[in-house]
Formats: structure tokens, sequence, C-alpha cells
């Protein structure tokens, strides 16, 4: 809503206060000021002057020399305007004014010479004093103002105030509605317009002037009866009003309403009377299909459900919304009825919205009006049209309604509004801020009293609602700050996020960069991990476009984008991954959410480094070695890596631990990065985060370091490719060698010399007694055992 | 007594003993270590010959051996010692300190990331436990339980994500309040940090998914003042001692009183600047005390109970702090952009 400086200082007092005070005064007591716009204050030392005479400048064909009248002194200026007649009333900047220019800098009247002639000051068009009007020429002013008159005085300025008003407070909708608050705050009173008494010709008003079939949509419904109007612009005084909350003069009957309406928050509609079919009003629901044209020229079809105002034959307006094209005051209108009426907030909600009509009238009305503010918007509203319009009032109110309704009271109970807000505020400072909000008090004791709010407070039903008026006319700011309550933060386990955290930081930890992407993708990039199809997607009704139209399934479509997106701003060397949310529309597959990780290697291993080092690429191994430090960081053992197929990977693993398959690793399908500006090969991870974070580690226990040296042992030879580590593992493990430690793959290299298909291989096999020290007797004889039977039982050729 | 073996053990070690007082680096050193008693060396080669030394021989011999070992031994510590001693008293360097070390590249955590990390371990702190719920939500849980009216402006499909089966996709972390709530007696003392949906164009402000954290404290006697310490606390620890914290009343459907929460601003410390266009203080929090209908509908006594409850969204705190112009580049993830932070 925007509010103006000026015109609501006609209410209140404001001195003391200036526009930015103001501001945060309103902003502090939940009346938000999002922006500030002062209109241009015409510059200290401009006059009004008198032109006596003009001359033409003896050197210059565009140029006047006048005689001019400020007051006190005749002066004589040089002007280039083409309007600096003699005997016009114009602005005179005198010797010494400032102008602030656009861009800050400042231009002072000096004394000066025009072509050799003496200039006493400059005559100002309306563009030079910074306000709306004919830029051609000076600005003409009213004769009949004096001579001498600072210019301030007849064009003050004024600060425009853009305000986010809540849903909660219509009462706020207003110039009024905002001083009446204002008056609790800064402790000053609050004063209404005067209206003139209102005495309508004949006494009575047509019979059947007023019906209304849908009492419960429209509570109540008044109308007046004005002859004679004469329909013209209205007064500058009014216009002004008008303009400085951004809305455009019409004429004086559709600008007195629209004034009522920012004056005192109550919508009102004036219809063109001899337009009327019968000259009556019906308030009914409208019939299905009934046409219905509105001011602004949109064509509706109306259903029941939506509320009109009709004559005996037509719908006229579409209740509390907007009035319609051909019964609305126009130039030649001579008799109105002028509508003041209360709806049913809902029903003015989800017509305008249906019908996506939005009006100053439907803002107010759905967030609820003022039951009492419907006959003194009426009477504001007439005044000012028989003051400004002429005319006669020819019925009393004719006003059908379904009786006045009352507030529920609301205890407040001064113990419990203290310790909602935390401040020592005593019963005499909350009695005062109840009074001071016009809110009625009863049964008043030590303790409580009770509250009856007046019916333009349409937010307070409860004890909460008057802690929150009580806290806001009070200062929030007032509100002291006590030590932080805390207490024990409960167990670890019950906190869902340490785990994710945990998981986060032990990649981040191994170099990985961590990556975030949208919730929602297109069916493509969804399908793009293969173990979903269609039917297992969660798709959103009413998507942004059909390329955000799938809840991810996967992480994997995003992430091969980003790697893509990466590669192609030359960012080749990689190491992503993200922890984040999925979703399955297939129970049997998935629980509806869970937790997936992405892990992502491509490019150079270390490009930060130099030497050989440099060009080395990421290969499958430096991928699964990720993934088993990640189940060492979990004391998880028993996990392998099974060949599998699985169509995002041209060749991958299935991640098993402890018999359930965790997630995939292997290297993306070609298909997929085929397009990707890099010849690097891409590997990808995709694990069932939720599994992962849950593993249970197991209990470690202290082995006893031993005291006794090791000794070791290497065996290497030429093995046909089809050989397996796992298998060369799984043999020397069975063979049961005694003191036998560990055993690591030291060495594999394949080479023309070795020949086709095969492979050398070389372990390291560690011996340790724990006991003594081992004698090389004692190992050799169980080593040399082992390299014979290798040599028989898994046809290698030892070296 | 002695024998050929002890006269080559003897010239071997003397001649191994000037070869060391020659030696001016420890690979000199350490080849006469080899040469002398690696595994071809001349000790182990010699010892060798030990069978056919007679055995009334084979006592001195042996004695010559270790002494000969021994000897070696001094005359390998005392190069060693006169190299490290000469390399400490040149004060020369040879290598290249300036070469760039083998760095072991650390790891980047999203600036979404580390903000919901900083929130959460300041709230920890206070004894808030971290809870989770779906984002997959039901009506009542996102809307009806929170008190929003049944035709409330952010229900419409035009601002909410809706499934076909009429649930949607949360709108606020809130319905975590609603679930933990319902299956827990009072007091409680959460924070549900996650995901969170709008209907929104993605553009350089808006994006239609983005992180919220959201507090909620349930106790007797819970005040606004006691939203307002544990607030001034969580800006003193996210940005610093002199930021403060201002509370203007606002509306909000499952608070009453509610507040809007200002800090003042992290740039220009509430002087004003263009990032808080020129007023000092950064909206940051929307906040207030519980609703009654909220308790209510949980099955909680309001005039027993009472707290409050706050949200703050998380990518606004991240661009604020690290001046990020756009929301789409927190989801762009381009490692010129991730390694920064």
């Amino acid at each position: 809503m925007n509010l103006s400086y000026n015109w609501l200082a006609e209410y209140i007092d404001l001195s003391g206060y200036t526009p930015g005070e103001l501001a945060e005064k309103l902003t502090m007591a939940g009346i938000e000021v999002e922006a500030m716009e002062e209109s241009a204050l015409v510059p200290e030392g401009v006059v009004v002057a008198k032109i006596l005479e003009r001359a033409p400048h003896p050197d210059a064909d565009k140029l006047s020399v006048c005689k001019v009248f400020d007051g006190k002194d005749n002066l004589q200026i040089v002007c280039g305007a083409p309007n600096c007649d003699a005997g016009k009333t114009v602005p005179l900047a005198t010797i010494g004014t400032v102008f602030i220019n656009a861009d800050g800098s400042e231009f002072k009247i000096k004394k000066g010479k025009l072509r050799g002639v003496e200039s006493m000051g400059m005559l100002c068009s309306s563009d030079e004093l910074g306000l709306d009007g004919d830029h051609s020429g000076l600005l003409e002013l009213d004769d009949k103002l004096e001579a001498g008159t600072p210019l301030r005085q007849i064009f003050a300025g004024d600060v425009a105030y853009e305000l986010e008003i809540t849903p909660n407070r219509p009462d706020w909708l207003s110039h009024w509605g905002v001083a009446r608050d204002l008056a609790c705050l800064i402790k000053r009173e609050a004063k209404m317009p005067k209206i003139g008494k209102l005495i309508a010709a004949p006494a009575s008003a047509p019979a059947g002037l007023v019906s209304v079939e849908a009492p419960e949509l429209c509570p109540r419904y008044t109308a007046r009866v004005i002859r004679n109007v004469k329909v013209q612009d209205s007064p500058e005084w009014l216009k002004e009003r008008l303009l400085s909350i951004g809305l455009r003069p019409i004429n004086n009957i559709v600008d007195i309403t629209n004034f009522v309406l920012h004056e005192l928050g109550h919508p009102l509609h004036a219809f063109d009377l001899d337009k009327l079919a019968g000259q009556k009003i019906i308030v009914r629901s409208a019939a299905e299909g009934e046409k219905f044209v509105a001011l602004d020229g949109s064509e509706l079809k109306l259903a029941g459900r939506h509320l009109v105002i009709a004559d005996a034959e037509k719908a006229v307006a579409l209740a509390g919304v907007m009035g319609g094209l051909d019964s609305g005051v126009t130039e030649g209108t001579v008799n109105i009825l002028l509508e003041s009426a209360t709806f049913q907030p809902s029903g003015i909600r989800s017509t305008s919205r249906e019908l996506n009509m939005r009006s100053d009238s439907s803002y107010r009305f759905e967030r609820g009006t003022d039951w009492d503010m419907v006959e003194t918007a009426s009477d504001r509203a007439t005044d000012l049209i028989l003051q400004l319009a002429g005319g006669e009032l020819v019925t009393p109110l004719v006003d059908v309604n379904t009786g006045r309704p009352r507030f529920e009271k609301v205890i407040c109970r001064f113990d419990r509004i203290r310790s909602l807000i935390g401040a020592d505020i005593d019963n005499e400072e909350i009695l005062r801020i109840l009074s001071s909000l016009r809110l009625e008090v009863s049964e008043l004791d030590d303790r409580q009293c009770y509250v009856t709010p007046p019916l333009f407070r349409l937010d307070i039903e409860r004890e909460a609602d008057l802690a929150e008026e009580i806290a806001r006319i009070h200062g929030l700011d007032a509100i002291p700050v006590p030590p932080v309550k805390s207490v024990l933060g409960g167990m670890r386990k019950d906190d869902s996020y340490y785990k994710n955290q945990e998981l986060r930081d032990q990649l981040i930890a191994l170099g990985f960069y961590e990556c975030t992407h949208y919730s929602m993708v297109s069916e493509e990039s969804a399908l793009k991990d293969t173990a979903f199809n269609g039917d297992d997607l969660v798709r959103i009704g009413n998507p942004l476009s059909l390329e955000l139209a799938c809840m991810r399934p996967s992480l994997t479509g995003e992430m091969l984008a980003t790697v893509e997106r990466n590669i192609s701003r030359q960012n080749t060397d990689l190491k992503l991954f993200e922890l984040g949310r999925v979703f399955c529309a297939n129970k049997d597959m998935y629980p509806e959410e869970r937790h997936e990780l992405c892990v992502v290697l491509s490019g150079r291993k270390h490009p930060e480094r130099f030497s050989a080092e440099r060009g080395e690429l990421y290969d499958f191994y430096d991928l699964k070695g990720v993934i088993e430090s990640l189940f060492e960081q979990r004391r998880v053992q028993s996990f392998s890596f099974r060949k599998s197929k699985d169509g995002k990977f041209d060749y991958c693993a299935e991640i098993v631990v402890n018999g359930r398959v965790c997630g995939h690793a292997g290297l993306v399908n070609k298909a997929y990065t085929k397009g990707f500006k890099t010849k690097n090969p891409v590997f990808m991870a995709v694990i069932q985060a939720d599994m992962l974070m849950n593993m249970k580690a197991p209990k470690t226990l202290l082995q006893q370091l031993s005291q006794f040296p090791s000794t070791t042992r290497d065996v290497a030879f030429v093995a046909p490719d089809t050989l397996l580590h796992s298998e060369v593992m799984d043999f020397i493990v069975k063979a049961k060698l005694k003191f036998l430690e560990k055993v690591e793959l030291f060495d594999i290299f394949r080479d023309d010399s070795l020949g086709s298909g095969k492979k050398s291989m070389a372990y390291t096999l560690t011996f340790r007694n724990p006991e003594r020290t081992l004698t090389d007797k004692e190992v050799n004889s169980s080593f040399d055992k082992l390299r014979e039977n290798l040599a028989k039982n898994l046809g290698v050729e030892l070296r | 007594m002695s024998n050929a073996i002890i006269e080559q053990l003897n010239s071997a070690v003397a001649a191994a003993e000037e070869k060391l007082k020659a030696a001016t680096s420890e690979n000199d050193i350490e080849n006469v270590r080899i040469e002398m008693n690696g595994r071809k060396g001349i000790i182990p080669a010699l010892s060798k010959e030990m069978k056919n030394v007679p055995p009334e021989q084979r006592k001195d011999t042996g004695i010559a051996f270790n002494d000969a070992k021994n000897k070696l031994q001094e005359f390998l510590d005392a190069a060693v010692d006169r190299i490290a001693g000469s390399s400490d008293s040149s004060g020369e360097c040879d290598i290249d300190l300036t070469l760039p070390g083998r760095k072991w590249q650390s790891g980047r955590k999203h600036p979404i990331s580390t903000v919901m990390d900083d929130c959460v371990s300041i709230f920890r702190r206070m004894g808030f436990i971290v809870v989770d719920g779906p984002e997959i939500e039901d009506v009542y849980h996102n809307f009806d339980a929170l008190n929003t009216p049944a035709d409330h402006p952010s229900r419409d499909p035009g601002d909410t994500f809706y499934f076909g089966d009429g649930r949607l996709l949360r709108t606020q972390t809130s319905p975590v309040q609603i679930r933990t709530m319902e299956n827990n007696d009072p007091p409680i003392r959460i924070v549900a940090p996650g995901r969170t949906f709008r209907r929104d164009t993605p553009d350089a402000t808006h994006s239609m998914n983005f992180h919220q954290i959201e507090g909620l404290y349930i106790d007797r006697n819970v005040s606004l003042g006691d939203l307002k310490s544990a607030l001034l606390y969580f800006a003193h620890e996210m940005f610093g001692p002199k930021v403060g914290i201002r509370m203007r009343p606002h509306f909000f459907p499952f608070t009453e009183p509610s507040v809007e929460v200002d800090f003042s601003c992290i740039m220009c410390e509430g002087k004003g600047c263009r990032i808080c266009k020129n007023s000092g203080w950064l909206e940051i929090a929307g906040a207030g005390m519980v609703d009654p209908n909220v308790l209510k509908n949980v099955g909680y006594d309001p005039d027993e109970w009472s707290g409050y409850a706050w949200g703050m969204g998380i990518e606004r705190i991240a661009m604020l702090r690290y001046r990020i112009n756009d929301i789409r580049f927190l989801y762009e993830n381009d490692v010129r952009f991730l390694e920064q932070f």
C-alpha cells in the first residue's frame, strides 16, 4: 500500500518526526516500510513573482529582458522562455537559490550577465522546479497569488511510502488506519476528518431500491441516491492527494470514491443511476454463464458461485471486485447511486483469484473490512460529493444488513502476557496500551481482565493476539535479553544430521569437491540412471516446466551434466561428489525418499604436481580405493566388488556388503560421455548412502604389538591374464601358512617379453611369530611349499 | 694367531677405513657398506671360508670377524657423523626450495553445507537436537497443522508443488516441528535443517528448491525474550560479536506474536550500504511464539506450554557471507566456483 506523509499528517500531528523517523517508527511497529520516495521539494528561495514588462534582448533573438516584481523590489531578469509575457505570475529563483541536479550536484543562482545584460535571478519552468506539468515554458501560476510568497507554501514536498501490510491487519490499509495505530505508538491523538451533517431532501427512499438475495455473502449493503451532480475535474487538492499515492485522477465522483477508500480504508462504488435498469440494486449470485463486462474492458462469463451487484436486468458489478463498464460514472452522469457494503472475505478472495481480477477494493474486502466503516465511508463520500459536485441527496442511507456483529471477549491474564513476552510490563501499562488501541476492557481485577476488540480489529481472538499487541506497542526492542537457556542436547544417535555430516567430511578429507543439484530434473536426466524406468519416477503434478517435472530418482543424471558442463569450461580434472536425497515411486525397489552418494573421478590425479605425476590419470582403482577407504573408516571388512552389468556403465562392479548390494562403481557408459570435450575416461560410483551411513562398526580391540621382527619373502610369477588377484589371494589364504601375517600385491605388469595373454604378478608375504624371532628355516620350508603349489595348482610360471 | 682370512679381513677393513675417510656423501658411505657387508660383500664372502679354517683357529677367526664388523661399523658411523656435521656447518642447501610442494589436494565443502553445518553446530551447542523429516509431505503437516487458513495463497498450486495424490513438496521445514511434537512430549528443543520447495521460476534471487533451518523450543514459560537471546547468540557466533539484532512485528499463521528478525548489516556494521539498502539491517529470520492453535493441533495445552519457533534461509546467509550475487551459481557446481570455499 502507498501512503503519503502529508496526507497522513491530516489526521495526526507528525511534527517532530522526519519522514525517515516516521518510517522507522512504522517499521518497528509492524507496518514495514519497503521503500520511501521523496517527491521534489521546491528549493528555498523560489518565490511568486509578477512580470511587469517584457522587452527583446538587444543581442539575442531568443532572449527577453523582463522587469519582475518579487514582492519587494523590481528586478531585471533575462529569460529564454517563450511565455514570459508581461502580466503573468511566475516562479522566480532569487539570487542565492540552490538547485540540486539529478546527479546530486548543486547549481546556485548568481547575479550575472547574459549576453551583456544583467540578470538578477531566474524565472522557472515546472521542469526546473522538479514539478509535473508543461515543460515548454515558464510555470504559470494563479494570478491571485501574492508576489513574494515562497513557492514551498504552494508546492509542498511530500514523501510516498510503500508499505508491506501483513494480511492480518486490513485495518492498516488506509491513511486513517495508520494514523489510528500511530496514535498509540507516539501517544498523540488521531483525528477523524470532519463530516458535514447530511440531510436528505425527501425523507424516504424509493421502495425496493436495494434487495440482498445472498446475505451470507453480503452481510451489509448500503446505498444513497444523489441527483443532479456535476461531473467534472476534481479540485487540485484532491488530484494531488491521489497523485501522491500513484493514482490517476479521473473525475470528481470517481476520485472521491478512490480518495475515501485510501483515506478510511473502505471501498465504495458509484453507479450512474440512470444506467441501472429499474433504478434498483439486487445483490445476488450470478446466473450460470451470465456475461459481464468489467470496467477494465475484460469480458467475463460468470457462474453461480460469483456474487454480483445487478440491476433489474443484468449484472452491473462483480461484487467487491470491480464495477461494470456500462454502469459507471461518466461525464454525462447526472444522478448517482453510491454503494457502501461489506462482503464475505473468502468469497471475494476466491472470485478475484479465479477470475484473475484484482483491485484496491478486492484487496481490502478479501482481508476483511470494518462493519461500522460502511456508514462512515458513505457519509464521508456523500459529503464530499455534495461539496465538490453539487447535487441533492434524495435518500437517507438505505441499509440492508444482517445485524451488527459483536466480537467475543478475550481473556487477558497479566502474568501470562508478561511470561509470553518475557518483559516486566506492569498492569497499568498493559491497560494503557489496550485502551489506546481502542480495545474495550471489562471485568478488570488485579490478575486479569477481558478485552473486546472493536469491529475494525479482525485479528484479536486469543490471549496470544493480545500479547502481540502489547509487545508491539511496548516495543520489541525493550524486551530484555535473558541469558541463553541451554540444556543437554540429547544423544548423538538421535541427531540425524550427524552421519550425513560425517560422510561428507570424509569425502572432503579425501580431496573431493562437494556438489549440490536441484531435486527436480527432466525425465531424460532422471532415466540416465538405467536402474529406473518411467514408472519408478515421482512426478510433480504442476511442474514449472518439463525440464523440472520429475523428482530425481538418482544423482547420476545431474552429476553427469555437471561433469559435462565443467569439461566444456575446460575444468577437466574432476573429483566430485554429492550426497543427497533421491526419490522413487516403486516401493518394491526403494523407499520413497532415501539418500544417495554419487562420486566422480576424471582427468589428472595430480594436476597441481610436477614431473611424471602430473600426467597420471585416474583409473578404476582410484575410485575403488575411495570406496574402500569409506568402508575402512567404518571398519567394514566384509565387502567385495563383483562383476556386474548396469546400463550407465561400460563396465562396473557391484559393491556388496554383508551380502547386500550397496551400489555400483565403474566406467561411465561411453554413450553418455561421447559428446564430452575430453578423452579422459569418467569413473563414477553410485552408492546407497543410507546403507553406508548406518553401517555399524565392529568393536575395535587392541591387538598386542609383537616385540619380534618380521621377515618377508617375495614371490613373482607369470600368469595367464585371466587369473584374478582374488584367486591368488584366496589360494594363499587357504594354504594357511604358519606365521603368515599379511600378503600384498606389489607389482603387476604386462609386457611383450611375457607373451600375449600373460601378466607378471609379484607378491610380498610377511611372516611373524609373536613369541620369538623366526628362523629362516621355519619360513623357507612353508614358503617353498607355497611356491611349488602356486605353480602346480594355479598354472603360473615362477620367476 | 693369524691366517689368510684374518689378514684379508684386516686389509679389507683398512681399505674401507680409507674410503670412508674420503667419502663425501651418504651414497659413498652406503657403497662401502654394501662392498663390505652387503649380501655379496667381502665379509659374508670370507665367512663362507670359515669351514676351511682348522678347528683350533676357529675361535680366533670368529673373534676377528666380530672385531672387523665392529670396526667397520665404527668407521661407518664416524663417516656418517662427519658428513652430517659438515652439511650442518656449511649451511648450504642445493635443492630448489621454491618448487611447489607435492600437494595433497584437500576437498571443498559446498557453501550451502558450510553454512548449514555452522548453523547446526551453533544450535547444537545450545542443546538443540537435529531432526529430519520427509520432503514429500502431506497437506496436513505442511499447512493445516501449522494453522494456515484453507484459502491462504501459499497453498495455491501456483506457489506450491503438488503430486497427483494430493501430497506436496514441503514449502518449509516446519512440518518437521509438527511431526516431532506429535511423537514427543514437551519439553522439545529441536532444529530441522533441510531442503524446501516453492514454485518460483529460477532467477538470480529465486530458486525452486532451497534450504532452510528451523528451530523449535517448547517448555514452560518460554518467552519472546528467550527467542531474542537465542538468536542473538546465534548472530554473534555466526557473524561476530559486533552484530546486533532487532525484532519487528510481523505476521505468520503459525506464530503469535510473530516477528521478523533483522541482523545489523554484516558488510557495513549497520552504517548503511548497498547490501542493506542503506537501512543498516538485513532481514534474516522469521520467528515468533508458537501459535496456540498449533499447540492444540499436536495435543499440547497452550495454557501450560509455550514456545518459540524461528526459520531462516541458508542460501540467503551464504549469499550474504560470500557475496554471491546469483543463487544459481550455488547449483551449477563449476569447480572454479567450488574451489573458492
